[in-house]
C-alpha cells in the first residue's frame, strides 16, 4: 500500500514538474498579462524563411521586407505604377545612360541615423558587386551607383536603361550595418557568406515596423517605429502567427486568435461565409498556372518529347485544355481563364488576347490537327505516334503536390490529352524536387505557375533563350522573341513599348511555350470586429495584406469600443487551479478509501 | 555476476545499434536520387560559384569514405551540419525544438500509460463484465484512429465551435505573458495536441495490459493465491498484477518510437514547434541536414528506451537476466 502510494506521489510530481517546466524560470516574476499595445494578429501558414533579406523567398519575407524597409520606388495603389518612394523624383541623360534622383532628406534608421544618398548607393552597389541573389536582376549591366550629396543618388549604367523605373525590388540596407560585411575579406565569396548569414534581429531598416523577435515555426513580431516619413501607424505591433495548416488557422480566425488569414483554400473559404464578424474578401490573381512545356537542351538526363518542339502537336494541346473546367472544379470559381503571360493585375500593361486569335476548347478540331500533321495511331493502342520515328507520344507531366490545384489540374489535363491520343504520366513531386526534375529537364510538361512585378520585363524574360536553367520554365528558345525582348528594353515611351509588349503576349500565345491556365484569385478573410482601415492594393479590390506595400498597416486602427488584445481562448488559471484541486481530492478519497479496506483485510 | 554481464551485453547491442544506424543514415542520404546542390540551384536562385561553394560546404567534393570519416567524427563531436534553408546550425535547431517536444511526449506517456494500465487492469479482472466490453471497444476505436484525423476534429470542435482551447501553437505570440500567466497559457496550448496524444496510446496500452494481466490470471501462482483464501482485491494488487505489468511496461517502453511518429503527425496539426514538426518540414524542404540530424535522434532515443526496456525488465524479472 505504502508503496503504491509512493508512487502515485511521484507520478504527480513528475507531472507538475513537466507542466511547471516552460515557466519555472519566470515564476517569481510578476504578472505581467497583456501589455497596453495596440497589436494586431496575422494568421500565415508558412514562417519566414530568414530575417536576412539576402534569403528571402516566399510570401512571409516580402511581407517582413515590405514593413522593414523602404524602396527607391512604390507601387501606386491605383494601378501598381512606380510612386516615389526613398526617391522623390529622378532624371535620366539623353542617352538613359545616367539616372539622377532625388532622395528625400526625412527618412530615419530604426536605430536613429539619418537614411542618405549614401545609403542606397552602398546597397546597390553592393548587390550587385556582390552578385547577391534576386535582387541582382533588377541592376543590370554592371551599373555603378554614387551619393555626390545626402540627398542626391546617380545611376550609371553601361547600356541604356529604364530599369529604374521597374521599379528595383530591392529593400535599402543601412550602409553602417552592412558595409562591415565588405571588410570580413579581400574574397568576395567569404564576403557574400558572411553577408548570408547575419541573424539581422533585430532588423535595422526604414520602414514603418521593425521586426524585433522571431520565434521559428512559432511567430515574427513587427513593432512600429514612429516617426516614419510616409505616416506613424496606428497599431504599435504586429504579431505574425505560424500555422501548419490552413484547418487550425481557420479555427484561430474564428477563435479571435488572429485578425486576418491569407491565401485560403476556396473550400475553407467559402465555409467561412456568414461567420459573425468575419468577411472574406476575394484579391484579383496576383500569379497564374500554367502548363509548361519542356524544349529540352538542359543536358544530363534530359528527356522530353522532341514531338514537343513541333508547333502544332502545342496548339493542339492548346485546344484540348478546358481552361474553364479548371476554373470552376479545381479553383471552384475563385479564378479566371489565362491567355496571356502578363496578368491582368499589371493593368497597364495586360493585354486580353483577341477572341479570335484564341485557342477554343475542342477536342476533335485538336484530334484531327494532329491526325493532319501526321500523328496518327497506327497500332491503335490509343496513343499516337510521331510521323519521323514511329515513337508513341508518351509525356511525363510534373505536378507539385505542395502547390495549390497543381495535381488536381494535371489529373483533368491527364485526361484531356488521353482523349486526343496523348499518353500522359502524372508525376506527383514536393516543389524542391521538381525543382531537380527542372534542372536535369528530366520531364515532358509541368503544372506549375508564376507570379511577379508589375511590369512585364521579368514575365518576358523566361522565355528568352538565355534564360534556359535560370528562369526559364523548359529552355523555350525563338530568335524572333529574343529580339522582340531586347527592342522592348530599350523603348522608352509608354505608348511605343505596350504596343511591342502586346504583339510579343500574342506572339507567346501563338507560339504556346507555355500554356497560362489559370489567374487564381487571391482569398483573404479577416475580423471585422475589432480594426477598420483595410485598404486595396490595387485598387479597387485588390489585396489587403501581402500585396504591393504597407498601406494597410498604416492606415488599420482598432474601432472604437473594441477590445484592444486579442481573445485568448483557454481556461483561466481559477478554473486549471480547480481542476488540480478536484484531482487532488479524488486521490486522497480513493488513498483513503483503499487504506480502510487495507485495515479491515489486516 | 550474471546482471552484470547481461548489463554489458544489452549496452553493447545498443551501441552497435546506434552505429549501424549512423553508418546507414550516412549512405541513406547519400543514395538517395537527388543531388542536394541542384535541388536548392533554383530555390535559391545560386549561380555556377554559389554551387560550388555549396558543394564544398557540404563535403561533396570530397570522396566517399573520406567524407564518411568526416561525418562519423564530426556526429560524435556534436556537429550535425548547417541547415540549408535557414542557414543555422542544424544542432541549435533541434535543441531550439526539444522543450515542447519533451513536455508533449513526456505528458502524453504519463497519462496515456496512467490510464491505460488502470482501464486493462480493470476491464482484465472483470472480464465480460460491462466496463470489461465498453472498454475494449473503447480502445479498439482509439486505437485505430489515426491521430491526425483525431486531432483535427478535436481542434475544430474545442478550438473553432466552442473557443474553449486556441488553435494550436504552443503560446499566445506576442502577448507577453510571464510568470503564473505564461504557464497557464502554455497549459491551455498544451491541452488539445496532449489530449490527442493520450487518446492515441491509451487504447493500445489498455489492450496490452488486458491481455497480460489475462494470461497471467490463469497461471498456478494465482490460483494457489485464491486456494490460500486471499481476498479477491489482494490477489490483483499482490499477486497478479505486478506479475502482469512487467511485459506490459517493457511493451511500452519498446513503443516509444511510434509515439514519437504520432508526435509529428499531432505536432503539425496543432502548429506545435517540437522535433517532430522540425522533421516535417525539413522533408517537405529536403533540407538533407536537419532531416540527417532529427533521424540520428529518434534512432538514438529508440534505442535508449529500448535498452531502457531491457535494463528494467532484467531488473525487474530475474528469469530474464540469467537466461
Amino acid at each position: 500500500m505504502r508503496r503504491a502510494r509512493g508512487g502515485g506521489a511521484i507520478l504527480l510530481t513528475v507531472l507538475g514538474l513537466m507542466v511547471m517546466g516552460p515557466a519555472s524560470s519566470a515564476l517569481a516574476q510578476t504578472d505581467a498579462g497583456t501589455d497596453e499595445n495596440i497589436v494586431f494578429d496575422v494568421g500565415l501558414t508558412e514562417d519566414l524563411t530568414s530575417p536576412n533579406p539576402f534569403r528571402a523567398c516566399c510570401t512571409a519575407d516580402y511581407e517582413m521586407l515590405w514593413l522593414n524597409y523602404d524602396l527607391l520606388y512604390n507601387f501606386a495603389n491605383k494601378d501598381l505604377a512606380p510612386e516615389p518612394g526613398l526617391a522623390m523624383s529622378s532624371q535620366h541623360s539623353d542617352d538613359y545612360m545616367t539616372w539622377t534622383f532625388e532622395i528625400r532628406d526625412d527618412a530615419t534608421w530604426h536605430d536613429g541615423q539619418p537614411l542618405t544618398a549614401e545609403d542606397i548607393a552602398f546597397t546597390y552597389q553592393f548587390i550587385s558587386d556582390y552578385k547577391l541573389a534576386f535582387f541582382k536582376d533588377y541592376l543590370p549591366f554592371d551599373p555603378t551607383f554614387s551619393a555626390p550629396n545626402p540627398t542626391t543618388l546617380v545611376w550609371e549604367s553601361t547600356e541604356p536603361t529604364f530599369a529604374p523605373t521597374i521599379p528595383p525590388w530591392v529593400p535599402i540596407l543601412p550602409k553602417h550595418v552592412w558595409e562591415e560585411f565588405t571588410k570580413v575579406s579581400d574574397d568576395p565569396a567569404e564576403v557574400k557568406k558572411a553577408a548570408k548569414e547575419y541573424e539581422n534581429v533585430p532588423a535595422v531598416g526604414s520602414g514603418p515596423f521593425q521586426l524585433t523577435e522571431w520565434v521559428k515555426g512559432q511567430s515574427f513580431t513587427m513593432e512600429a517605429r514612429r516617426p516614419y516619413w510616409g505616416g506613424d501607424p496606428v497599431i504599435d505591433k504586429v504579431v505574425y502567427h505560424i500555422y501548419e495548416n490552413q484547418e487550425a488557422m481557420v479555427q484561430a480566425l474564428k477563435n479571435g486568435e488572429i485578425q486576418f488569414a491569407e491565401a485560403l483554400k476556396p473550400t475553407l473559404f467559402d465555409a467561412l461565409e456568414g461567420e459573425p464578424n468575419i468577411q472574406t474578401h476575394v484579391a484579383p490573381a496576383g500569379c497564374f498556372s500554367n502548363f509548361a512545356f519542356n524544349f529540352g537542351g538542359q543536358g544530363k538526363a534530359d528527356t522530353h518529347d522532341p514531338a514537343i518542339e513541333d508547333l502544332v502537336v502545342r496548339q493542339a494541346v492548346s485546344h484540348a485544355i478546358d481552361k474553364q473546367a479548371i476554373v470552376d472544379s479545381v479553383w471552384q470559381g475563385y479564378a479566371s481563364p489565362g491567355d496571356s503571360v502578363v496578368r491582368p493585375q499589371q493593368n497597364l500593361w495586360y493585354h486580353d488576347i483577341p477572341a479570335d486569335q484564341e485557342f477554343a476548347f475542342d477536342l476533335d478540331l485538336a484530334a484531327q490537327m494532329l491526325e493532319d500533321a501526321g500523328y496518327v495511331d497506327s497500332n491503335d493502342d490509343g496513343v499516337r505516334e510521331a510521323p519521323d520515328d514511329g515513337h508513341p507520344l508518351e509525356w511525363e507531366v510534373v505536378t507539385l503536390s505542395d502547390e495549390a490545384g497543381s495535381n488536381d489540374t494535371g489529373k483533368l489535363i491527364e485526361g484531356w490529352l488521353e482523349q486526343i491520343g496523348i499518353d500522359v504520366t502524372l508525376v506527383p513531386v514536393s516543389t524542391t524536387k521538381a525543382y531537380v526534375l527542372w534542372g536535369d529537364g528530366d520531364f515532358d510538361a509541368y503544372v506549375w505557375g508564376w507570379c511577379g512585378d508589375p511590369d512585364p520585363d521579368f514575365i518576358l524574360s523566361i522565355h528568352t533563350t538565355d534564360q534556359c536553367l535560370g528562369w526559364s520554365d523548359g529552355c523555350y528558345s525563338n530568335p524572333k522573341f529574343d529580339a522582340m525582348y531586347q527592342e522592348q528594353r530599350t523603348i522608352f515611351d509608354y505608348e511605343e513599348r505596350r504596343a511591342l509588349i502586346d504583339q510579343m503576349q500574342e506572339f507567346l500565345y501563338q507560339e504556346v511555350p507555355q500554356i497560362v491556365l489559370a489567374y487564381e484569385n487571391d482569398l483573404q478573410a479577416f475580423r471585422t470586429d475589432r480594426f477598420e482601415g483595410y485598404v486595396p492594393v490595387p485598387e479597387p479590390d485588390g489585396f489587403y495584406l501581402f500585396g504591393w506595400g504597407s498601406d494597410s498597416y498604416l492606415s488599420l486602427r482598432p474601432i472604437e469600443g473594441a477590445p484592444t488584445a486579442a481573445e485568448k481562448p483557454g481556461l483561466s488559471a481559477g478554473v486549471w487551479i480547480a481542476i488540480a484541486a478536484g484531482v487532488v481530492v479524488i486521490v486522497i478519497l480513493v488513498a483513503l478509501m483503499r487504506r480502510r479496506g487495507g485495515e479491515e483485510q489486516a | 555476476m550474471g546482471s552484470r554481464k547481461y548489463l554489458l551485453r544489452k549496452t553493447l547491442h545498443a551501441i552497435a545499434t546506434l552505429v549501424f544506424v549512423l553508418t546507414f543514415n550516412f549512405f541513406l542520404f547519400r543514395v538517395m536520387p537527388s543531388d542536394p546542390v541542384q535541388l536548392y540551384a533554383r530555390s535559391l536562385h545560386l549561380t555556377e560559384e554559389d554551387k560550388a561553394e555549396l558543394e564544398h560546404e557540404l563535403g561533396l567534393d570530397r570522396p566517399l569514405p573520406q567524407q564518411f570519416v568526416v561525418y562519423m567524427r564530426e556526429t560524435i563531436t556534436g556537429n550535425l551540419g548547417t541547415s540549408i534553408k535557414t542557414g543555422l546550425p542544424v544542432s541549435e535547431m533541434i535543441v531550439s525544438r526539444l522543450w515542447p517536444t519533451i513536455l508533449l511526449v513526456g505528458l502524453s506517456t504519463i497519462l496515456s500509460t496512467a490510464f491505460g494500465l488502470l482501464i486493462g487492469i480493470k476491464g482484465a479482472w472483470q472480464r465480460g463484465s460491462f466496463f470489461d466490453t465498453g472498454s475494449l471497444f473503447g480502445s479498439l476505436v482509439l486505437y485505430s484512429m489515426p491521430e491526425g484525423w483525431l486531432g483535427m476534429i478535436l481542434l475544430i470542435f474545442f478550438a473553432g465551435t466552442l473557443h474553449w482551447f486556441p488553435a494550436g501553437q504552443y503560446e499566445s505570440s506576442g502577448a507577453a505573458f510571464t510568470g503564473f500567466a505564461h504557464f497557464f497559457d502554455v497549459l491551455n496550448h498544451l491541452f488539445l495536441p496532449a489530449l490527442t496524444l493520450t487518446l492515441g496510446y491509451i487504447g493500445e496500452y489498455a489492450i496490452i495490459m488486458r491481455s497480460s494481466l489475462l494470461e497471467t490470471m490463469g497461471e498456478d501462482f494465482v490460483q494457489t493465491a485464491r486456494a490460500k483464501g486471499l481476498q479477491e482485491k489482494l490477489v490483483r494488487r499482490r499477486h497478479a498484477v505486478p506479475n502482469a505489468i512487467l511485459p506490459s511496461l517493457t511493451l511500452i517502453f519498446y513503443s516509444f518510437g511510434y509515439v514519437l511518429g504520432g508526435a509529428i503527425i499531432v505536432e503539425t496539426v496543432f502548429s506545435w514547434p517540437g522535433i517532430g514538426l522540425l522533421e516535417y518540414k525539413s522533408i517537405a524542404e529536403l533540407d538533407y541536414p536537419v532531416i540527417q540530424g532529427v533521424f540520428l535522434l529518434f534512432s538514438a532515443a529508440v534505442i535508449v528506451f529500448n535498452l531502457a526496456a531491457d535494463i528494467l525488465y532484467g531488473y525487474l524479472d530475474p528469469r530474464i537476466r540469467e537466461a
